[in-house]
């Protein structure tokens, strides 16, 4: 069983998925047991993965038993392993947090587990075409889980992010496809070699770069192609838009950094540096965009969506500059950022349950009410500011040490410039938490009907049920867990630094 | 003299490749324009359908085979484009199938289909 | 100096931030709460104290927290130079406990625990600065002492408090960003950031542009912490903060960060040589005796007396700058030694100001005209103080002066000296007006201060806001009437207060009315307009007191007269307190500099 352990990370969620539809015969309660299950067997798997990898460096496993490169590949390096480990980790902090707060229905965690299937797919495989399929598979499953908020405006938001999101992965297609009438190949190793060999200024490779990139772009979000992300966040339960925001941009962007590598590698970018400039300055312009939309914004998840803009914006430009020091720091920060992303909104959560409040002025005083959440909350924010020594700035430090080494200094100043724009739209809210009188009174908030002094927009219509206002404590235990780990895995990144430098060198020379 | 020869025949023997670009753009241009979210969906189609036929046309060979085993031998049109169409179409239908599954509850909640409309009770 | 492995450093790092928990929960038993506090003070002075004669006789600890490769490696070292600055910080820490006790106790302050809290951190993360080893090291840490020191700034939780909050998160954040700039060119020029006293060789060889850059970028960013003109914006404003904030932090720690950092990079970084190859040591002093004394002139205009202290501040910390940036041992030694003398009697002069808060509720200079009768110990200690700060014999400040004029006159810069004697004169025109009325004139019969009180350009000049030149009892027309009318204690109050209003506009005209500037708001957040609010002497006068401490509590009265007493140690025996052995210890150890 040891050799197929690449492909049970896949299988056992697809099959987990559909447990829970067909436990829905006998109870419609049988969704978060399982899904408890069969994620605690994939962090299992991950485990067992892990130790191959740290002995051999890499581990591959051909699908169905078909040759190279006729067949589908599934491989394993640090970099992917790390990226697995990180679904593992926030899967199961989410199945905690949802277990009072989330959708109780046998459909939701069918749904959480088709996407855990499509994102560990996205990160494991090793065939152009087959990302294609997992990011189809995440795509539709995250689609579905933003639409089972209660709103009617979910189902919008949800369609928004079904168009935009198609219309980037058609465009991946298209790119797949020219890729394909250059090399024959679908294979990743195998193209790598293929791409070389005709040439990176031919126009078919430069086209299914442009198309590939520009595809994955779309679902990392940045600008300008993120519109959609502020309103599916915004209008998804606190479950999942915690879970989507960790994760589902993440894993994208690990598929851009795995494309810009492991395909096309960095002598594409050297060969045809109009490319990499074009990454440097879509990420650029997404860090000081993101910050600058995220600043204007009342609503404290939308502003989170576009703090994401920002901080991507951040990877990308790691991952553009391509040296294996910024790559290493690209890696960290991808990890960080998904743990800290998702414990803000988990803490977001527990303070609009708690008390009602979801915008920059309601959340005026909220630090005595519920200390907690909001304590997790301003550390989760100190570390996507950069406040040494949380994972935050351990990334940074090392993405601009590999743009300095680079002697790239745009990066090397926008990234500088990052610090004070991430603290222009946390500090406010900071201050308002603990040094603010309080503008939601105490008998409204407990409230669950949205009238009261919440203003015109009653925002729990846009949650899902379980906005009776109860906090469990899983729930704070799972945002204080994830703000110690923003500080705490600063401590794991020499091991992550290790287990990169087995993988980086090849990739990139 | 040649020049002129190579443009004709650029333009009679691509012709499968004009309509792919064809079609790529009715259906982006019917995915931005038209307000009613079913004629989105629509245009989401017929861009993925533009997609289907760039990858079959790269998968012809003039003078070869389908390939399957009972249609003769010799050489075969590739068949890898042909399977990678299949999966993209399924993948297509489902997209289809969720995108109008929303578009009925949008309906039953709000009762109307019209972009703009919506757009002014989703920021009410 | 031998490295020694020990625990030493970080634990003096760790005793407060492992009580901040401890704090947290004591909520609802504060005698125990502030046990507590002093507990850690005293062990961490302890910590602090024990390391002193091994570092005098060449034995430096070590502690590697982490060592990650590409520059990130966490070491805290305690030798002399971060000795220097922890020793100071670690003793005022146990000062300012004691007297935050009595502060805040006496004004029922809201928060205490966040209050108490904060402080240990921040004082943790002083520490760090202090025992850095690198410039990533102090840099976390520098970064720390922003987060922790903010809670403080913001005490008081009024809008003004808040914008003095915001203020000084976007000026030091902004700082931090620079320094953290700064720490990247040199880990790109050389390959790393660990001080080597005489400098950094590698940095030596490097691209003369790109090394100024680096030094630019360093001075910038320690400099805003070190109130260097013009981001010392923040100082005066975060005055706003009680007073044992203002007090330790911004004139003994934060600020003393920012300046200790320059003297790293000066020191061990670049080195006296390669700054002197490199040409930057000169604008570096130039900005430092500009700041010096432009400081000082606007001091003379400042009524509210903790807004003059935050100007002499500035001051001050220039003249260790400037110490620092003239290279010469002398001036090294001068500079270095300013920073525990200038901490011990600004810490007076910051506690007498509480103290006359708490005790009779009054801010401004105007008002305190015969205090010392009601307050006379304090108003001793706040005229030692306030010698040493003009450089008086006997006190501190004139030691380190010393070494500096000397340095200055030795290096053949005498323009600097210059700049010295004549902030020396500015410092007595400053404080001496404050102590000669304290004592020898009463609220009936008071000179006013024609710097304070006067128009610029002249009585008949039109006044910013119009109008205000024609109010009935100004002060320029003669002694106030206080005696007569005072059955309206009021009135004479809001009138004078209306002059000082038109007065200050001279300096802030650009304020936006709709927040009251921060001297007219102490930090209760009270507006001087409010009718209910009396600064100043009672009906008939301030009662007298004796000299036998009825004026205050102890908690506030021995903290005043040790640090006064430290400020005379310093002053009288430099070298058994310990502070100029570890001076004379740094600047011997710096290779290229006679002394």
């Amino acid at each position: 069983m040891i050799e197929h352990l690449p492909v049970l990370l896949v299988v056992l969620p697809i099959v987990g998925g559909a447990l829970p539809l067909v436990a829905s015969l006998y109870t419609d309660r049988a969704g978060w047991p399982i899904a408890v299950v069969a994620m605690l067997g994939h962090a299992a798997i991950a485990g067992l993965l892990a130790g191959q990898v740290w002995a051999d460096g890499v581990v591959t496993y051909a699908v169905g038993g078909f040759a190279l490169p006729y067949g589908i590949e599934l491989v394993v390096d640090g970099l992917a392993l790390a990226v697995v480990a990180l679904i593992s980790a926030i899967s199961l902090g989410v199945l905690a947090y949802a277990r009072h707060a989330g959708p109780h229905e046998n459909t939701f965690y069918s749904q959480l587990l088709l996407l855990v299937t499509g994102l560990t797919g996205m990160t494991v495989t090793g065939d152009v075409f087959n990302l294609y399929v997992f990011l189809e598979i995440t795509g539709l499953a995250a689609y579905g889980l933003v639409a089972s908020g209660r709103a009617a405006s979910a189902a919008v938001a949800a369609l928004k992010y079904l168009i935009i999101g198609t219309v980037g992965a058609s465009l991946y297609l298209l790119g797949v496809g020219y890729a394909l009438a250059a090399t024959g190949t679908l294979n990743m190793a195998d193209m790598n070699a293929k791409l070389a060999a005709v040439g990176y200024d031919s126009t078919l490779v430069l086209t299914a770069f442009g198309l590939m990139v520009g595809g994955l772009t779309v679902k990392v979000a940045l600008f300008p192609l993120h519109t959609w992300q502020p309103d599916a966040y915004a209008n998804s339960p606190d479950s999942v838009s915690a879970f989507i925001s960790a994760l589902v941009s993440t894993v994208s962007a690990y598929a851009l950094a795995r494309l810009l590598f492991s395909v096309f590698t960095v002598d594409f970018l050297t060969a045809v540096p109009a490319a990499r400039w074009a990454l440097i300055a879509v990420a650029s312009v997404s860090i000081v965009a993101g910050s600058a939309l995220a600043v204007s914004q009342s609503s404290v998840q939308r502003m989170l969506a576009y703090s994401s803009v920002s901080q991507f914006g951040l990877v990308i430009a790691g991952f553009a500059v391509a040296t294996p020091i910024a790559v290493v720091g690209a890696t960290v920060h991808l990890v960080g950022h998904a743990v800290m992303k998702g414990g803000l909104f988990a803490a977001s959560g527990i303070i609009e349950r708690e008390t009602g409040a979801d915008t920059v002025g309601g959340y005026a005083g909220m630090g005595s009410r519920t200390p907690i959440a909001a304590g997790a909350f301003t550390v989760l924010a100190l570390g996507m500011v950069g406040v040494p020594p949380a994972i935050g700035f351990v990334g940074k430090w090392y993405i601009l040490v590999g743009a300095v080494e680079a002697e790239i200094w745009p990066v090397v100043a926008v990234l500088l410039l990052s610090t004070l724009l991430t603290l222009a739209y946390f500090a406010r809210l900071g201050e308002r938490l603990y040094f603010a009188e309080p503008t939601i009174r105490e008998e409204a908030a407990v409230a669950d009907g949205g009238e009261g002094s919440r203003g015109p927009r009653s925002s729990s219509d846009r949650r899902s049920g379980g906005g009776e206002g109860a906090v469990s404590a899983g729930m704070l235990a799972v945002v204080v867990i994830a703000a110690v780990l923003a500080v705490a895995l600063t401590a794991a990144v020499p091991a992550l630094e290790q287990l990169l430098n087995q993988t980086l060198p090849p990739l990139i020379q | 003299m040649t020049f002129d020869v190579l443009q004709v025949d650029l333009l009679t023997s691509r012709y499968n490749y004009y309509a792919v670009v064809l079609l790529l753009g009715i259906g982006l241009y019917m995915l931005i324009e038209s307000p009613n979210l079913v004629k989105k969906v629509i245009g989401m189609n017929i861009f993925q359908t533009g997609i289907f036929l760039f990858f079959i046309s790269l998968a012809f060979r003039s003078g070869a085979n389908p390939p399957v085993v009972t249609k003769g031998g010799g050489p075969y049109v590739s068949p890898l484009p042909h399977v990678l169409i299949l999966t993209a179409i399924v993948v297509g239908v489902s997209l289809t199938a969720v995108a109008l599954a929303l578009i009925v509850r949008i309906y039953s909640e709000y009762g109307t289909l019209d972009e703009d409309t919506l757009e002014e009770l989703y920021y009410d | 100096m031998t490295d020694v492995a020990s625990l030493r450093p970080l634990a003096a790092v760790l005793v407060s931030a492992l009580a901040i928990p401890v704090i947290l929960s004591l909520k609802s038993k504060p005698n125990v709460r502030e046990g507590v506090t002093l507990t850690v003070a005293g062990a961490k002075l302890a910590i602090v104290a024990s390391m002193v004669p091994d570092v005098l006789s060449g034995t430096v600890y070590v502690t590697r927290i982490a060592d990650f490769g590409t520059g990130l490696s966490l070491v805290l070292r305690a030798d002399a130079l971060g000795i220097l600055f922890g020793l100071l910080a670690s003793l005022l820490w146990v000062v300012t406990s004691f007297y935050s006790i009595g502060y805040m106790r006496g004004l029922s302050e809201h928060a205490q625990t966040r209050y108490f809290a904060s402080f240990a951190a921040s004082v943790a993360s002083a520490i760090g600065v202090a025992f850095g080893a690198n410039l990533l090291t102090v840099f976390v840490f520098y970064e720390l002492l922003t987060v922790s020191t903010y809670p403080l700034v913001t005490h008081d939780e009024t809008d003004e408090a808040r914008a003095a909050g915001r203020k000084y998160l976007t000026y030091t954040f902004g700082g931090g960003v620079a320094v953290l700039g700064g720490t990247l060119l040199v880990f790109f020029l050389t390959g790393t950031t660990a001080f080597t006293p005489g400098g950094i060789e590698a940095l030596s060889t490097a691209d003369p542009t790109l090394a100024k850059a680096a030094f630019a970028l360093l001075a910038a960013g320690f400099g805003v912490k070190a109130a260097l003109m013009p981001a010392h914006s923040w100082l005066p404003d975060a005055m706003v903060a009680p007073t044992p904030v203002s007090g330790l932090l911004h004139a003994v720690a934060v600020v003393k960060s920012g300046v200790f950092g320059i003297a790293r990079v000066v020191l061990d970084v670049f080195g006296t040589d390669l700054m002197a190859d490199l040409g930057v040591a000169l604008p570096l002093a130039a900005v430092a005796a500009f700041t010096l004394l432009a400081a000082s002139v606007i001091a003379l205009r400042q009524d509210n007396l903790k807004r003059r202290l935050a100007y002499s501040t500035i001051s001050q910390l220039s003249y260790i700058v400037l110490g620092l940036a003239l290279l010469e041992g002398n001036a090294l030694i001068g500079g270095l030694l300013h920073i525990p003398a200038h901490a011990f009697m600004k810490l007076t002069l910051f506690f007498c100001a509480g103290a006359i808060h708490v005790e009779t509720h009054t801010d401004d200079i105007s008002d305190m005209a015969g205090i010392g009768r009601r307050m006379p110990l304090t108003m001793a200690a706040f005229a030692v103080a306030a010698a040493g700060m003009a450089g008086i014999p006997l006190v501190a400040g004139f030691v380190s002066k010393w070494y500096l004029v000397i340095g200055a006159l030795e290096g053949g810069q005498a323009v600097f000296a210059a700049a010295l004697l004549v902030s020396g004169v500015l410092n007595i025109a400053y404080f001496w007006p404050v102590v000669y009325q304290a004592y020898f004139e009463t609220p009936e019969a008071h000179d006013q201060k024609p710097l304070v009180s006067a128009v610029f350009g002249g009585r008949e000049a039109v006044v910013a806001d119009g109008g205000g030149g024609t109010d009935g009892s100004r002060a320029s027309s003669g002694p106030r009437s206080d005696g007569a009318e005072a059955s309206e204690a009021d009135s004479p109050d809001l009138t004078h207060e209306d002059a000082d209003r038109h007065v200050a506009d001279g300096e802030s005209d650009e304020h936006d009315d709709s927040v009251p500037r921060p001297e007219q708001v102490d930090h209760l957040g009270k507006r001087h307009e409010d009718a209910e609010y009396h600064g100043g002497p009672p009906e008939g006068g301030w009662e007298r007191q004796g000299w036998q401490g009825q004026e205050s509590t102890w908690f506030m009265l021995g903290p005043i007269l040790t640090a006064a007493t430290l400020s005379l140690a310093l002053g009288i025996v430099p070298r058994l307190a310990v502070f100029l052995r570890i001076v004379e210890t740094v600047v011997g150890g710096l290779p290229g500099v006679a002394l």
